[in-house]
């Protein structure tokens, strides 16, 4: 990492980042199907915050023992999440009362 | 007199020194066990006889309650946690914890939560709804109590405390083990704590979260639990996913403790020792997959039953290989049975019944019938009480020598563990009998037939309570009058009984190395038991010793105890503010308390920050894995980990209600698309110029660095000052009553990640004021790069949270 | 006695369970005095010699065998009481068919009942007779306060609750259900032995909750009418 080359890579990025945003907010003109459009939109989320960490972050120069600390975090997280739909798909709900 | 006494009370306020916290956590943990103990003990004496009425069942359920909360946050993890703060630095040959006065800090929030907690008797009532606070009874209608506001703000402060003491020991276990000291060579009690600190970090964000909704949904009306599309059934899926890790968080400390006694008594090694530790390993991941058996009878379904009966017999599992690895010890043995000895076995007996008994429990047939009775009660107190309070009194007994050099009386202390076994089996098992008996009743008629188990129940209660007066008086008399007991009485081998008893406050002069062949070569010879030849190294009071000392005496910080102070009066002005109506919720802070906490919040912050405290770190040390990772920098790394999961059931609780909603607003139709989209250009934009300022220091540009900074500070402020105009604006159109989840989501998670936002501003400020100073431009930008990964982080979350509620 | 069909279920199951308990703990408990009693400290017993020392590591031992061994051994016998666990999930969890009671020559009733907990007392509703509301509370004891049900019937309640979370268990059946707003949770049972059983609440739900007691009684089927035609029917 040295310093002139840095400075061009951060600014790289940054465009990458507005350029995925300005895709965020003009899919929905494509009119996809909900399910297919919110995928996208998670997905591109997804890379940007992945662009973030590694680069803004460097997480990809530091030692891989690292970037695994943090990714268990992430996976914790998403098994409390992945575990309650998997209640909510089998609840009945009444909105009656 | 009086120069002495403030010098005393000067040490006990501002030290940093591990050991001296430790002794703190101890003593509060203690006096805590009694304040619980003795609602304990009021309760038993209300359930004696039916029809009693010597509680009324308002008071009855605040006992129930309270005595629940103290027992499980401000007893049992501090209880351990002060043996680990004491032991733990001496066992891995670390100088003290990576972060001594964060060390400091963990102690006084704790200690102050506490105070809060007991303060909720005197405003109104206590939270008398059950700890686990179950939703929507937490809701302002049902429980219109300013003592559940106090509950909620103690249970927030104590999650601060457990977060700060988790990351400073996940970073000194890893980064500061002695040289030779693998991670795999560590005994069984660090690797319990370290096992427990994993826990605690994923685990507590979420309680975290948990009580931060409850606690706005009380105070501002929002809809989190109050709704039925989030209501019981979130609360139940955060609280439980956090519930499950907790119960062991609670146990595992005191199975590393009686794991590494027993050995040390029996004068053999631990059989299967890395069978153990694999085992602590698997408990603690499968505790993340269990929490379903919590909500059996929520009504999930069949398959979802099944899979968490799989889960929760699956981790029975090793616990079967820890228990027996544990008898197997036992084995050719020359077994001392000292007091610290029978505590530790005596636990496992009782951690055996206990574990049995959860079996039934883990079976969803069972919980139709068992679901809420004192089966349950039985169950976990013998593992809670028999398993970790007896194991802890057992490791008290172990480390009394080593804290006061001085030996307690055996022969009473051995009367204490027969008096108490009895006690303890006379008060608990009767309850595995009352298994047709509602939990947290306050009272029952005679013709239920439960009277005579009960009473044998309140007679056990006292006999165990009253065996307690003995360890008390014990220890006390000891302290000043015992016998002195020499460095190493129990012939142990861990890194502690090397030392003094009790220890000098720098610890060892040298650290200890761990040799390839598995002996230890200490410093000194001090401590060596008679006619050992091994162990001698560098001769005694090198240079690295003396430096140590000096600091040590000079590592008193008042910041620590006035920060936690300033937190307590801040967050007792929010809470103790009257809400005036249920329907709609008004709600009055009490602002010059507020006011307060924040002018001392911002003092000792600065004063903490200005403060000149060397921790120097050692460079030959055993780290792995993380060695080239500095201590801050894993620090910090560690905690974004545990926000993650803070952020993650924010957002999870979001998914939650959105999935149950019938209906949401299309995009575009409430939160106005532009907003998002500006206020992410905007926070880009400013982490881009965060890595900049980066980029500038390691370059060494002055000036571009602090237009870097600038700039970062500038973008974070716009980003805030549209969001403010779009809460102004959304709030002032009654969005809380078209959409209230809607609302109630977005004004919840976008609240805390503007607070987030907020506290990088300030952070950015103090950076700027250095910079304009000419600090971080000669390769000293830590500090610049350690809040680059938390500003980017708070970019990263909004990054998630744009497409979740403008755009979809 | 057989009181109800989950009550005979659950004496099975718990018993199973607590056989093998007993079995497991005979032999841990017993292996665990042996060893204290027989490897304890007295006078002339020599150090171990691999007795733990400082400045040393101790000694690694133990055999992977014998870990692989308390896992089987623990596997095979939770499989079993897994399997008696689902079998009888698969009871509680099913639905069985709505029964078909002649009230009167235009009158049926199914058997099923919506049964709704507050603060501190349960409504039940017999299905298609929305209008009469039993309420249960410790104090009444008229016949409009009693929860009625036949004999040898497969009886099917809809728990729900209008305020907070409660729960209804009707202990002597061994069956429990969650009751909190906005869910309707489904249980049942077949009561085989006519009487009076408790009802009470297992989930703390305020100051009430020690006496959020009601009574159901178990009829005869023709004793049921009747009291169905009384009370119900209008």
């Amino acid at each position: 990492m040295s310093g002139v080359n840095t400075n061009y890579l951060y600014l790289i990025i940054f465009a990458i980042l507005i350029g995925e945003t300005d895709i965020e907010v003009n899919l929905f003109s494509l009119n996809l199907a909900f399910s297919t459009y919110a995928s996208i939109l998670l997905g591109l989320a997804a890379t940007k915050a992945i662009m973030i960490a590694m680069f803004y972050q460097h997480l990809k120069y530091e030692p891989k023992s690292l970037s695994t600390w943090v990714i268990l975090g992430i996976v914790i997280a998403s098994i409390l999440m992945s575990f309650s739909f998997l209640q909510l798909s089998s609840h009945s709900f009444h909105y009656t009362s | 007199m009086a120069e002495r006494f403030s010098a005393v009370a000067k040490r006990w306020l501002y030290t940093t020194n591990h050991k001296d916290i430790g002794i703190l956590y101890i003593i509060t943990a203690l006096f805590f066990f009694v304040a619980a103990g003795l609602l304990a003990l009021t309760m038993r004496t209300q359930l004696s006889i039916p029809n009693n009425n010597v509680l009324t069942a308002e008071v009855y359920n605040q006992f129930v309650t309270v005595h629940g909360l103290l027992m499980i946050f401000w007893v049992l993890s501090p209880f351990a946690f002060g043996f680990a703060n004491y032991i733990i630095p001496l066992q891995i040959g670390a100088r003290d914890l990576a972060f001594p006065r964060l060390n400091a800090m963990s102690y006084w929030f704790y200690l102050f939560s506490g105070v809060m907690m007991i303060l909720s008797f005197f405003f109104g009532a206590a939270p008398d709804l059950g700890w686990t606070l179950y939703s929507p009874q937490t809701a302002f209608e049902f429980a219109p109590t300013i003592g559940l506001n106090l509950g909620a703000g103690a249970l927030i402060l104590i999650v601060v405390s457990i977060t700060m003491s988790s990351v400073n020991f996940l970073v000194t276990m890893f980064k500061m083990r002695a040289p030779g000291l693998k991670l795999r060579r560590m005994s069984l009690f660090p690797w319990s704590i370290l096992v427990t600190i994993f826990m605690m970090l994923y685990a507590f964000p979420s309680f975290l979260a948990a009580v931060l909704l409850l606690y706005v949904d009380r105070a501002f009306g929002t809809f989190y639990f109050s709704s039925i599309q989030g209501g019981s059934l979130l609360w139940d899926n955060v609280f439980w996913f956090f519930g499950h890790p907790e119960v062991y968080i609670v146990l595992f400390p005191a199975l590393g403790i009686i794991a590494d006694v027993i050995p040390t008594f029996a004068r053999r090694p631990l059989y299967g020792s890395k069978y153990v530790i694999g085992s602590l390993v698997a408990a603690a991941l499968i505790s993340f997959v269990v929490w379903g058996h919590h909500m059996f009878l929520t009504g999930y379904g069949v398959i979802t039953d099944k899979l968490y009966t799989v889960t929760t017999v699956a981790v029975s599992l090793p616990f079967d290989v820890i228990v027996i690895s544990l008898i197997e010890t036992l084995a050719v043995a020359k077994l001392r049975l000292k007091a610290a000895a029978l505590f530790t076995l005596g636990a496992v007996a009782l951690f055996i019944i206990g574990g049995i008994t959860g079996v039934y429990l883990a079976s969803v047939a069972l919980d139709y019938a068992l679901r809420g009775t004192y089966f349950v009660v039985a169950h976990f107190h013998y593992i809670m009480v028999g398993g970790s309070i007896m194991g802890l009194i057992g490791g008290l007994y172990y480390w009394f020598p080593k804290i006061t050099g001085r030996m307690y009386n055996e022969s009473m202390a051995r009367i204490h563990f027969i008096v108490s076994f009895i006690g303890f089996n006379v008060l608990y098992f009767p309850m595995f009998l009352l298994l047709d008996m509602p939990r947290r009743i306050a009272t029952y008629s005679p013709d239920t037939g439960w009277g005579l188990l009960n009473l044998t129940a309140t007679v056990g209660g006292f006999i165990f309570g009253g065996a307690q007066l003995l360890l008390f008086y014990n220890l006390y008399r000891s302290a000043r009058v015992g016998p002195p007991a020499g460095p190493n009485p129990w012939n142990g081998w861990t890194l502690e009984w090397a030392l003094p008893s009790p220890p000098p406050a720098h610890d060892f002069d040298t650290i200890p190395t761990f040799m390839d062949d598995g002996t230890i070569h200490f410093g000194s010879s001090i401590g060596l038991p008679n006619g050992s030849s091994h162990g001698i190294g560098e001769p005694n009071g090198s240079s690295v010793g003396h430096e140590y000392s000096s600091i040590h005496s000079e590592g008193l910080s008042p910041w620590p105890i006035l920060m936690a102070f300033s937190a307590f009066i801040f967050f007792l002005g929010i809470t103790i503010g009257k809400p005036a109506s249920p329907q709609p919720v008004t709600y009055q802070p009490f602002w010059p308390l507020i006011a307060d906490g924040v002018i001392l919040g911002l003092i000792s912050l600065l004063g903490y920050s200005r403060e000149k405290f060397n921790v120097h770190e050692d460079t030959n040390v055993e780290s792995w894995p993380f060695k080239q990772v500095p201590n801050m920098k894993l620090g910090i790394w560690t905690f974004l980990g545990a926000e993650v999961i803070f952020f993650g059931v924010l957002i999870g609780a979001y998914f939650f209600v959105r999935t149950a909603s019938p209906t949401w607003p299309t995009p575009g139709t409430v939160f106005d698309i532009r907003n998002g989209f500006a206020m992410t250009l905007v926070l880009l934009t400013s982490s881009m110029t965060a890595i900049m300022a980066l980029a500038s220091a390691r370059a060494g540009n002055k000036n571009g660095l602090i237009i870097s900074l600038l700039g970062t500070l500038g973008l974070g402020g716009l980003f805030l000052y549209i969001k403010a105009g779009e809460w102004f604006s959304l709030g002032s159109s009654g969005v809380f009553n078209t959409y209230p989840l809607p609302a109630t989501s977005y004004f919840i998670t976008t609240g805390v990640h503007g607070v987030h936002v907020v506290a990088g501003m300030c952070m950015t400020v103090y950076l700027l004021a250095n910079a304009l100073k000419g600090k971080y431009i000669k390769g000293d930008h830590a500090t610049l790069e350690h809040f680059g990964l938390y500003w980017h982080f708070v970019d990263i979350v909004w990054v998630f949270l744009f497409p979740l509620f403008y755009l979809i | 006695m057989a009181i109800s069909n989950m009550q005979v279920q659950f004496d099975n199951l718990f018993w199973l369970f607590t056989y093998l308990a007993i079995a497991v703990s005979v032999v841990v408990f017993g292996l665990m005095v042996i060893f204290i009693i027989k490897y304890r400290d007295r006078s002339g017993s020599s150090e171990p010699h691999d007795a733990p020392i400082l400045g040393h590591l101790p000694v690694a031992r133990g055999h992977a065998r014998t870990a692989i061994l308390t896992v089987s051994l623990s596997t095979i016998i939770l499989t079993v009481l897994i399997i008696g666990s689902f079998g009888s999930i698969d009871t509680i969890l099913s639905s069985p068919a709505p029964c078909n009671i002649q009230i009167s020559h235009s009158v049926t009733y199914n058997c099923s009942v919506l049964v709704t907990g507050h603060r501190f007392y349960w409504d039940f509703n017999y299905a298609g007779f929305p209008n009469r509301t039993i309420t249960g509370a410790p104090s009444c004891q008229q016949a409009i306060c009693i929860f009625a049900v036949p004999q040898s019937e497969d009886i099917r309640l809809n728990v729900t609750s209008a305020d907070v979370f409660h729960n209804f268990g009707v202990i002597a059946f061994k069956v429990k259900a969650d009751a909190y707003p906005g869910h309707v949770n489904f249980i049942w049972f077949n009561a085989e032995t006519i009487g009076n059983y408790t009802i009470q609440c297992y989930e703390l739900c305020g100051p009430g909750h020690a006496t959020m007691i009601a009574t159901i009684d178990v009829m005869p089927l023709g004793q049921f009418v009747s009291w169905f035609n009384s009370t119900i029917v209008q």
